[in-house]
């Protein structure tokens, strides 16, 4: 398009605030270091569900399958959303972390925290587990302390108010787990399974997956080039979730039935209009549907799974063990609704901050010579490859979970693995690659000839 | 008194301008549109330009980057011979696109 010679009124943007202060933005390490792990997390989580997948199904309280689940909690689903939230925040809330130094602490607590835990679970170690109860709780202080820096700025909009409930979420549910690692000693709070839920709930829905709610009303309307009429149904997602799972687990501890009833339909009707936002993301989008979207779509089909699930336990009269089976679908569902949004979301948020490290160091060309974009540092087959196994992994989990069938859900371990290392090795790839295409153009050009250069006076020859 | 801005200046940033891509989309920031004024003032160029959305990723990076083409430009002293904004109104659209490029990345146009 020719430059336009009409004069346009210059105006500040009408939402989302002005352009974000480039101080505000971390430096790329800690959001790639974070993301990292999670993914060797996502690794971690298929390995571990292959070999315990028999535990799973057969005794879900067991120790073992415990430790699963908490891998796939904390150094898979809670590691990324902590490592994007230390990008996200400054960036939407146009402020910075209050100490980026912190950021790497609690990095460095938190990640082996995610790995011990599990292991203290897994070999029946309480001192082991009060350790990485310490460390992880330390961890979760520092990051709530850290983020509230960005995330305690005013009219933000919904995103940055949903990241701000979902931190104090956060910080409930890591209260909630330091108490039981310490009392396993002492045995002041019997580990009942509607306290389980109540804990598991806080942390999949109030935690990550308000977040992930919030974090979606900024980023699909940005992937999907989506200009919304209205953004309410964004808006009530974010209030309905984080009003609702309180309730959920109140009820839950108390014990109340209606309490957790009326709770869940809060739940319920925010997850739905949570739905009703990507449709009119959808809807109203101004580019053809890309991997990303497919991500999108299936984690929602996982997020209903989930739902469905959760109504036959909760309001079906049905035996006991279809009511753990169907609990176990939808622990696994939402796990896999949030773990399939984050898979997604890390093929588009990586390359997004290793492009701008990467110019910042010089690597401004693609191989080819043209100027450096985001398609260059992600190898799209890889990326369809991943999804496929991603979705192979969901399918064959929930199918595994729902019926009780262990080789389905190995099935699913190792799709989980797989999917894993080919997104470590796709997004780490595509930037090693265009460094080392720099560094060999830079070996293979002359040295400058003395004699050729108009600055170097040319040698008189003398007879 | 600086120097007066020529139309040589103007075509040399438009061209320059043409260097400029936007990382996501694989195009040029004249051809996606992105700029909407390229025109001389007394002694500046004078580029309103916008991005695709207020939180684009790159909103810090790319008027950055359009700034320095413009000002290598212009050199010398082409950092004092550019005013470069970034204005929101009114909001970009894909129909700000040529129609080819358009085509090409498979960008909806509104039709209601």
């Amino acid at each position: 398009m020719a430059a336009s010679k009409a004069s346009i009124p210059r105006q500040s943007p009408p939402s989302g605030g002005p352009p974000v202060s480039p101080l505000a933005v971390p430096p790329a390490w800690l959001p790639l270091a974070w993301l990292a792990c999670a993914v060797i997390g996502l690794i971690g989580f298929g390995v571990t569900l292959t070999v315990t997948a028999s535990t799973v199904v057969h005794t879900p309280g067991a120790p073992t399958a415990v430790a699963t689940v908490h891998v796939a909690m904390l150094a898979f689903l809670s590691t990324a959303v902590l490592g994007a939230s230390h990008q996200f925040g400054p960036v939407v809330a146009g402020r910075r972390l209050r100490s980026v130094t912190a950021g790497l602490i609690t990095m460095l607590l938190w990640v082996p925290a995610s790995w011990l835990l599990p292991f203290a679970f897994a070999t029946r170690r309480p001192a082991l587990l009060e350790v990485a109860g310490v460390l992880a709780g330390s961890a979760v202080c520092l990051a709530a302390w850290n983020l509230s820096g960005p995330l305690l700025r005013r009219g933000r909009g919904t995103p940055v108010l949903g990241l701000r409930l979902a931190i104090v979420f956060l910080v409930v549910t890591a209260a909630f787990g330091v108490t039981y690692a310490f009392d396993l000693h002492h045995g002041y709070f019997l580990l009942l399974p509607r306290r389980v839920l109540a804990h598991a709930h806080l942390g999949l829905i109030g935690w990550i997956g308000l977040a992930y709610v919030a974090v979606a009303e900024k980023l699909w309307p940005m992937f999907l080039l989506a200009h919304r009429p209205s953004t309410a149904a964004g808006d009530w997602a974010v209030r309905l979730v984080a009003g609702g799972v309180p309730v959920v687990a109140v009820g839950l501890l108390i014990p109340s039935e209606p309490l957790t009833s009326i709770g869940a339909g809060i739940v319920v009707a925010g997850l739905t209009a949570h739905l009703v936002s990507l449709a009119g993301v959808i809807r109203h989008r101004r580019r053809r549907m890309e991997l990303l979207h497919a991500y999108v779509l299936t984690s929602a089909v996982m997020l209903i799974v989930a739902v469905w699930a959760a109504a036959i336990a909760g309001m079906f009269d049905v035996s006991t063990a279809v009511r753990t089976r169907a609990i176990q679908t939808e622990i696994f569902a939402l796990t896999m609704w949030l773990g399939l949004a984050v898979i997604g979301h890390l093929h588009k948020i990586v390359p997004f901050i290793s492009w701008s490290r990467m110019r910042a160091a010089g690597h401004t060309k693609a191989p080819n010579g043209r100027p450096l974009l985001f398609a260059h540092l992600v190898h799209a087959p890889a990326a369809r490859a991943a999804y496929a196994t991603a979705v192979v992994a969901a399918a064959s989990g929930a199918a595994g979970m729902a019926g009780g069938h262990v080789l389905a859900i190995e099935i699913c371990g190792v799709a989980l693995a797989i999917t894993g290392l080919i997104v470590i090795v796709n997004l780490t790839s595509g930037p090693l690659r265009i460094v080392a295409n720099d560094r060999r153009a830079a070996r293979a050009e002359p040295e400058p000839d003395p004699a050729t250069t108009t600055d170097t006076p040319t040698p008189v020859a003398v007879s | 008194m600086g120097t007066p801005i020529t139309e040589a200046d103007i075509e040399r940033v438009d061209a320059a301008l043409h260097e400029v891509y936007d990382p996501e989309v694989g195009l040029d920031i004249m051809t996606m549109g992105l700029i909407y004024r390229l025109e001389a003032g007394m002694e500046k160029v004078i580029i309103d330009m916008t991005l695709t959305t207020p939180g684009c990723p790159v909103s810090d990076s790319l008027p950055e980057e359009a700034r320095q083409a413009a000002a290598r430009a212009l050199d010398p002293g082409g950092d004092d011979r550019v005013n470069l904004e970034v204005v929101w109104d009114p909001p970009w659209s894909p129909e700000m696109i040529d129609d080819d490029a358009l085509a090409e990345l498979g960008y909806r146009r509104v039709t209601n």
